[in-house]
This record gives structure tokens, sequence and C-alpha cells, in this order.
């Protein structure tokens, strides 16, 4: 009987008061222990800054160091402040979108800010495995690097790519031309083997070079 | 050859006229579709619009068996090698349809990872615009495919690439041929230096020994 009546338990809302709450909450202990500064900027929403150095320990005691459980990592978003109506500060930031899956008005935004000079972010994808490919798209669009990453290569981008695209000064009408198609073959072949599969040949990588490509047919 | 040709069973005509009607109506697409172009490509494969009835019977997923390239959505440049790629695998004769304003001219999208129309890639025959075209236009384009490939002369094709290939061959014997007698010019002069040395040998030798 009272499984029935879990059942039909009525479902967790957001409401404006309950987001005021978990941030009037949230935001003192995070102020006193991690020195994270509210964004006056995000009006409508929650959002902090800070030290990249404090990044971690920030995820950690959002997703378990506390009764609220903020466990989702929703997005890692990065930002390009160059040409931003006054403003002064680091040109780059990283924003990491979190909420909890047992209440939706818990949500939270975290703000790095990175600057030109030291463009480096410590990873959280050991944290959050979602975050590596999320981690890889910011670096493969604004080149910002995440340490301790176990696999930054680009994401969207093919690997030819020079430059990172994203980024204000990246000129919008500069064309890449790429040579060849990705070749991921062998990352296949890999992971054939780690599920135990025997690879009898091995599939070698077809590379023309770039007169060739333009002028006649690519050869075996 | 009068009498004959007036007997029921017998006709007269062009092997060109014979070989383009045979090609205009058994016209295979490969469809290379990325994007929303392929919805509309596939209405106007399925029963209501029927591309089958003007001879695209089928839909080839291999360019090897396949004669119009149908490339329909967004080009990026990471799919721009495969697309060329896919195009030099087609077996001539190949005609190539380009489906929309994307593949036509990149469409809405100015930007770092777009080709600004595939005939930057690969030659085009015929282009479709809209966004996405219907499947009305896109059988005007196959009339308009159609209608290019019965002005196409099979015999005049056959003897320019006849010609060509004999003259790729005249050139490649003459490269050959000269390859051949600077080679063996090459071999006569190290046989020759060779005998020089053997001769000098011998002459040493047979001084060494008539010496007391």
């Amino acid at each position: 009987m009272s499984h029935c009546e879990n059942r039909v338990e009525t479902p967790v809302v957001a409401t404006a008061e309950a987001r005021q709450e978990f941030a009037e909450k949230v935001l003192p202990i995070l102020e006193s222990r991690f020195g994270a500064v509210r964004d006056e900027d995000d009006q409508w929403g929650f959002t902090v800054v800070v030290e990249g150095a404090q990044l971690r320990n920030v995820v950690l005691f959002l997703r378990d160091g506390h009764e609220y459980r903020v466990n989702m990592l929703l997005d890692v978003v990065g930002v390009d402040y160059l040409g931003f109506k006054d403003y002064t500060g680091p040109r780059f930031a990283v924003e990491y979108a979190l909420k909890s899956v047992y209440n939706p008005s818990r949500r939270i935004r975290i703000k790095v800010r990175v600057s030109e000079t030291d463009c480096k972010v410590p990873t959280i994808s050991d944290l959050f495995p979602i975050a590596n490919w999320q981690e890889r798209e910011v670096w493969d669009q604004y080149g910002i690097v995440f340490e301790n990453h176990p696999d930054l290569r680009r994401l969207l981008n093919h690997a030819e790519f020079q430059g990172h695209p994203l980024r204000k000064d990246y000129p919008a009408h500069k064309r890449q031309w790429l040579s060849t198609n990705d070749f991921l073959l062998p990352e296949l072949e890999a992971r054939l083997e780690a599920k135990g599969y025997k690879i009898i040949s091995r599939s070698k990588e077809v590379v023309p070079d770039a007169e060739e490509y333009l002028t006649g047919s690519i050869k075996q | 050859m009068d009498t004959q040709a007036k007997e029921a069973g017998i006709f007269t005509s062009t092997v060109d006229f014979v070989v383009n009607w045979g090609r205009k109506n058994s016209l295979w697409p490969f469809p290379y579709g990325t994007a929303c172009c392929a919805i509309e490509f596939m209405s106007t494969e399925s029963s209501r619009y029927d591309l089958s009835r003007m001879g695209s019977e089928y839909v080839r997923f291999t360019p090897r068996q396949s004669d119009v390239l149908v490339v329909s959505g967004t080009i990026t440049y990471k799919q721009a090698p495969i697309l060329k790629r896919i195009y030099e695998q087609m077996a001539e004769p190949k005609w190539v349809i380009s489906m929309g304003a994307c593949a036509c001219s990149g469409g809405f999208y100015d930007c770092y990872c777009t080709v600004p129309g595939i005939d930057h890639i690969i030659p085009v025959d015929v282009y479709i615009g809209g966004c996405p075209p219907r499947p009305e236009s896109f059988f005007d384009a196959m009339f308009d495919l159609q209608n290019k490939i019965a002005d196409e002369s099979y015999m005049k094709e056959r003897a320019e690439r006849v010609r060509d290939q004999l003259e790729a061959i005249q050139l490649k014997t003459a490269e050959c041929k000269e390859e051949l007698i600077s080679c063996s010019h090459a071999k006569v002069d190290e046989l020759k230096g060779k005998a020089e040395g053997l001769k000098r040998d011998m002459i040493k030798k047979a001084t060494f020994w008539k010496e007391p």
C-alpha cells in the first residue's frame, strides 16, 4: 500500500522561491570556504565566480559535500570577452552549468575567468565523465587548455584545422581547405581489441599531398 | 537495304541516340544527403512523387553502381574530402545534381566551416534552388539533366577519349624510349669502365710476374 502512495507523489517543480532559497543557503558556504563571489551580471540565475585553483573543490563540494547534491553537469561553455562593452578583466571565461537531478530548482553556474597569457583551467573530467567531451569542445573552439585532461583533442573541427574559430579575433571569412578525411580506423581497432576481438590486418592511412588533392585522384 | 528497312522489326538509328536513350532513362542516383534536402529527396523517391517513373528506379548506396551524385545538404570543410572521394569513385559517365541552397552556394551558412558551394570541389551539372526545394523542382532538374544527356555524343566522346589515350600512349612510349636509351648508354659506359679496369689489372699482373 505504502509503495503505491509513493508512486503518486506530487512532482517536484522549480519555483522562484525555491531557487532563491537554494541560492541563499549555498552562497554563504561557497563565499566563506572557497572565496566565491556572486556574479551580479546574471540577474535571473545564480552564478558564482571562483578562482581556477578552487574550481575542483567547489565542484566536488556541490556534487557530494552537502545535502543538496547538485550532481548533474549540464554544460561547459567558453566565453570570449574581447570587445565586450565596458569590460575590464581577463579575456576568457569558462562556465559550468550544474543542476540537481532531485530538485530542478537547485541550479548553479560556476564561472572561472581565464587570462589570455595563462590560458589554463583544471579539468573536472574525472569528477564528471561528461566533461571530457565538453572540455574538448571548449578547447577546440576557444583554445583554453584543460590541465590533466586525459585526451585533449579537437572534437568538432578537423585535425588539420589551424586556430580556434570561436575566438573573436578569428577572421570570420577565413576558409581552410583540408586535404584528407579523419582516419578513425586505429581508434576503432583499439576499441575492438579491448573487447577481445582479434585484428587480422591493420589498416593503413592514405596520405595524399596537397597538390594531388587539388589536381587529380587520390592514390591508393 | 531499302526493302529490309521496310520490314517489321527493323528500324535504323544512330548509336548516339540509342546510347543516350539508354543512359537518360536509367539514371541511378547516389543520395549524398547531409541535411533537410535529403528528406525532400526521400519524398521524391517514394510512392507519392515516384522518381522511378522516369527510370531512376534504384537509389544506390555505393558510388560504383550509380550515375548521378545527388548532393542534398550542407557540405562542411570536414565533409569536403569525403565528397570528392565519392565523386572520384563513381564510374564514367557521371553527373552531379546540386540540390538546395546550401549545396549550391553555402546558403545562409557564411562561416568558417561551410563550403560556399560544392562547385569549389566537383563539377556540377544541374543546380536546384530552394531551401529545401520541392519534389517538383527535383523532377525539373532531372528533366534538365535528361535533356543535357540527350545532347551528348557518345561517338564523339569515344573518339576524343581514344585520341587522348593514343596521345598518352605515344607520350609514354617516347618517354620510355628516352629512358631506355639513356639507361643503355649508362650501362655501356659502366661496362666499358669495368673492361678498362680489368685490362689494367691484367696488365698490372702480367708486369708483376714478368719481373724477376
